[in-house]
């Protein structure tokens, strides 16, 4: 299992989500992606994409204004 | 949704987490300013005070709930989510109800009908104005209320936006009467209760609405699956 980051910091909304789209088609089963945000609109997408495609999906506030979203590949 | 409930394992390798100021006496002391400055307003004009206590509810409201008139047009291309679209839709479909019951009231009463000159002519500037805003909004990232509400979070980029939004409106402003003279006047202007009478107005509007939410949720079925 790998872990892997994006760092979406000051990136805005459909970016994030983009860039998840991206990364999610190129790590193995089993990997894990944190995607680190600071635009909240990106806080309700890219965990309702992740979701939506089956895979687990948590969220970390890791400062004010700041997600760590975390997604496992299961499949 | 999964069901997601055992935690995902990470490496212990992250950054240790800053510890979190309570901003809870800043929230109390914000509260108190906000009234005292309505208060204030209302010795001034009752209009004005209302104004701002329904603009900061409007803010809030949009705050919280993550709403974004932006994402509501956009999601459904780059992801095929449409839940926040339907969301606007039914905004739009409880506004109905409102707007009616104040334009209807005046009506009956024989007042003149708040809002009339919101009643725009239709025309091919609509169209070119749509495009341009909507570009505008996705590369933005948040149309006018959105780029407000994450000036207010502190996104940086979006105070850009904000300055050149400010630019932007006050240039369109400044020759705002050259386009409606020549292009956006000729336009017909189509108020439906006129056409259609009132309660047939609110049922074409529901009409609308409704198929454009069937559409909608049937999208996102075709799109994402779920």
């Amino acid at each position: 299992m790998k872990e892997y980051t994006i760092d979406c910091l000051g990136e805005a909304c459909p970016v994030p989500l983009m860039k998840t789209e991206k990364k999610i088609n190129s790590i193995e089963v089993g990997d894990v992606l944190i995607v680190q945000i600071d635009h909240s609109c990106a806080m309700k997408n890219v965990p309702e994409w992740a979701r939506t495609q089956g895979y687990n999906v948590e969220i970390d506030e890791v400062a004010d204004g700041e997600w760590e979203v975390v997604i496992e590949k299961t499949k | 949704m999964s069901e997601e409930i055992k935690s995902i394992q990470r490496s212990g390798t992250r950054a240790p987490r800053k510890p979190k100021k309570s901003q809870i006496p800043y929230g109390i002391a914000l509260v108190i300013v906000i009234i005292l400055i309505g208060v204030a307003l209302s010795y001034k004009s009752g209009n004005l005070a209302m104004f701002w206590i329904f603009g900061i509810g409007f803010g809030f409201v949009l705050q919280k709930s993550r709403f974004c008139f932006t994402a509501s047009f956009r999601d459904p291309w780059i992801t095929g989510s449409t839940s926040i679209t339907k969301a606007v839709l039914i905004a739009f479909a409880i506004t109905t109800i409102g707007f009616t019951a104040i334009k209807y009231g005046a009506f009956v009463n024989g007042l003149p009908i708040p809002g009339m000159n919101y009643v725009v002519p239709i025309s091919f500037a609509t169209v070119v104005g749509g495009i341009l805003f909507g570009t505008g909004m996705v590369i933005a990232g948040g149309c006018a209320s959105g780029t407000l509400m994450r000036v207010g979070e502190g996104f940086m980029m979006q105070m850009l936006a904000l300055v050149f939004f400010i630019v932007g409106s006050l240039l369109g402003a400044y020759h705002f009467g050259f386009w409606k003279i020549n292009f956006i006047s000729n336009g017909p202007k189509v108020f439906m209760p006129d056409y259609f009478g009132w309660f047939g107005a609110v049922v074409i509007q529901f009409l609308i609405i409704g198929c454009i939410y069937v559409a909608a949720d049937l999208w996102q079925k075709k799109k994402m699956g779920a």
